[in-house]
């Protein structure tokens, strides 16, 4: 949809704002920009629309170069949406809205029916049409803006900071919205935050730019869990996945390696076996010494002990069935299913059903320790 | 009491003074209005002019009225045009200098808002920078008015006629009432236009910017 191939902005010809940024934006996704003020987040955004001219490099919009279009066509296939929103205070919400329609020379109940179903879309009572911006209040002004960008309907939408100047809680609101919005519209949208926890949430992508360049451009789960430096690391967080349990997998937490033994063993030789290996629990499985396969159930060596068990092949002797999880669950869900199953462990399976690892208590509370400490750490720090 | 009478006896003359008086500052005003209006609106565009433009019109605002008419005189004679002229150049600075602070005020946010939808600059500048600004350039247009309906009394001194006639010949009679004449319906109009104006001012105004502050 849009393409960045060594973008270069300088200002007096030395100052480099923006240093050969490359980034492929995908249709219908998300991209967060992100990093510390002033290493040219704006910039980069404003180069796209042509609000900043680019010194060098090339940005193609729709497989087309930028500078193929004019100015204003470009920008009227872009919306755009700033912190301070930038509504025109002389006119009604209403004509806000229709505004760039009106340049376009719809007729007036087309302009209008689209206005009112613009209202609608962004939660806001038709009643509006006729206020003044002043009237509102600043998360209001910021759906009217983001009604405004979305008038005739564009691809692409620029947001420079949409929601910083709210309060938590309405930026929550808005943010939530957003998501809405963009599973039922499937925009193209650049958005530009200084906040982590708001790139995470919203983000299909988000690049760390630092300098001028882009320093990682990456899933949230990856910035998360595989930051390419240090910087990106401190800049995301450590305590960030303590923060957004749904960021953890059941794969992220479980116990990779499991004893596993083989479902035709008779009970006397699985448990000399378990004793010998020194576990009380083992899961029995089709095929002894593979662990990726369909788990059948638990044992616990208790099960084996006296002459009938003795005698009998593990496969008739698995009672506790196994509570099973998809490697990709989060934790929250994986706590909850621990709580309502009452299992203390369970099974993590990939798509095809076999076993990959074990979640147990101790492995969850292992990994919150873990983060606990670092949390700790760097508290100590400041 | 006196005063009163003598004013009603002259009042056909008085009038008449007022509405010349009127039509001199009526005439430099508008023109000071077509050519200072958008002197404003260039001059906000290209900020390394605007000051040269500014201190050029601050420095005319400070000649003495009295000096500029007298130098008018070798170079456009006497009469209505030179003292319209005159009244014309003081005119200028005060909506050259609101037109110019009314449009380079207009919130930042909203013009790049503008431009990042696509407004071409005409559009810009008809659809949301003189909008936003007019009630400051209304309000230039009222100072200037004031002024000049002072400064036309001067003008009479070139024989443009109006109200100053009275106060000069009062002044050269030494007659108070004479002068009393003159000046009394010259302080009388500045207040009307200045409130009248004002009027226009808020009228203009638009609703969507009335109940700020
Ligand atoms: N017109 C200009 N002339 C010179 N330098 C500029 C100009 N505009 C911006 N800069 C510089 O370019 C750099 C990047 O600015 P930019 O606005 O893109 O930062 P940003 O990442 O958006 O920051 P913030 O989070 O504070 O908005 C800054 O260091 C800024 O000082
Ligand atoms: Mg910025």
């Amino acid at each position: 949809m849009i393409e960045l191939k060594n973008v270069v902005k300088t200002y007096d010809q030395k100052t480099i704002v923006v240093d050969r940024l490359n980034l492929k934006i995908e249709k219908g996704q998300i991209i967060v920009l992100i990093g510390e003020s002033g290493c040219g987040k704006t910039t980069s955004m404003k180069m796209i629309n042509r609000l900043i001219p680019m010194s060098d490099g090339e940005i193609l919009f729709d497989g087309k170069s930028i500078m193929d279009y004019s100015p204003v066509e470009l920008r009227r296939k872009i919306g755009y949406v700033i912190q301070k929103v930038g509504l025109l205070p002389h006119i009604t919400i209403g004509e806000n809205i229709e505004l760039v329609p009106k340049l376009l020379n719809w007729d007036k109940k087309k302009r209008r029916l689209r206005a009112l179903e613009l209202l609608e879309l962004v939660d806001l009572d038709k009643s509006y049409y006729h206020r003044y911006a002043h009237e509102l209040s600043g998360g209001q002004q910021q759906r009217i803006g983001v009604a405004r960008a979305l008038a005739t309907n564009p691809d692409v939408i620029l947001m420079d900071e949409p929601f910083s100047a709210l309060d938590p809680m309405t930026r929550e609101q808005l943010q939530r919205e957003l998501l809405k919005l963009q599973d039922e519209l499937g925009k193209t949208i650049v958005f530009v935050t200084h906040d982590m926890d708001e790139a995470l949430k919203i983000g299909d992508k988000i690049a760390v730019m630092k300098d001028g360049k882009i320093l990682q451009f990456d899933t949230p789960e990856r910035i998360l869990k595989h930051p390419v430096n240090d910087y990106v690391e401190n800049f995301v967080g450590k305590d960030r996945l303590w923060k957004l349990p749904e960021m953890m997998y059941a794969k992220d937490i479980m116990n990779r390696k499991v004893e596993v033994i083989g479902a035709r063993r008779r009970g006397l030789q699985a448990f000399e076996i378990m004793k010998s290996r020194g576990i009380r629990r083992a899961i029995v499985v089709e095929k002894e010494g593979k662990q990726q396969q369909v788990p059948l159930g638990w044992i616990h060596i208790n099960q084996l002990r006296g002459q009938k068990a003795e005698e009998k092949i593990l496969r008739d002797l698995v009672k506790v069935e196994i509570q099973a999880v998809h490697e990709t669950e989060n934790l929250p869900n994986v706590l909850a299913l621990m709580k309502e199953t009452e299992a203390n462990r369970l099974v993590v399976v990939d798509d095809e059903e076999k076993m990959v690892g074990v979640v147990t208590q101790s492995s969850v509370l292992d990994v919150l320790a873990d983060l606990v400490s670092e949390y700790e750490e760097e508290g100590d720090e400041d | 009491m006196e005063l009163i009478r003598f004013m009603v006896a002259h009042a056909e003359d008085i009038f008449g003074a007022l509405i010349q008086h009127m039509k001199i500052t009526g005439i430099a005003v508008a023109f000071a209005i077509l050519i200072g209006v958008p002197i404003g609106i260039w001059i906000s565009k290209k900020q390394n002019i605007a000051g040269f433009v500014l201190g050029v019109a601050n420095i005319m605002q400070t000649i003495p009225s009295l000096a500029l008419f007298g130098l008018i005189i070798p170079i456009m004679g006497i009469g209505f045009k030179p003292s319209v002229f005159v009244l014309l150049l003081y005119a200028l600075m005060p909506i050259i200098k609101n037109t110019y602070i009314g449009i380079t005020t207009v919130d930042a946010a909203v013009i790049e808002a503008g431009r990042g939808m696509g407004m071409t600059r005409m559009q810009i500048l008809k659809m949301i920078e003189v909008p936003l600004s007019l009630p400051m350039i209304m309000g230039g247009i009222r100072i200037s008015t004031v002024i000049n309906i002072g400064t036309a009394t001067i003008a009479a001194l070139i024989g443009a006629g109006g109200l100053g006639d009275f106060i000069f010949r009062g002044i050269s009679m030494a007659d108070n009432m004479m002068i009393l004449t003159g000046a009394i319906p010259t302080a009388l109009l500045a207040l009307v236009m200045d409130a009248l104006l004002n009027f226009v001012e808020v009228k203009l105004t638009p609703k969507g910017l009335k109940g700020e502050e």
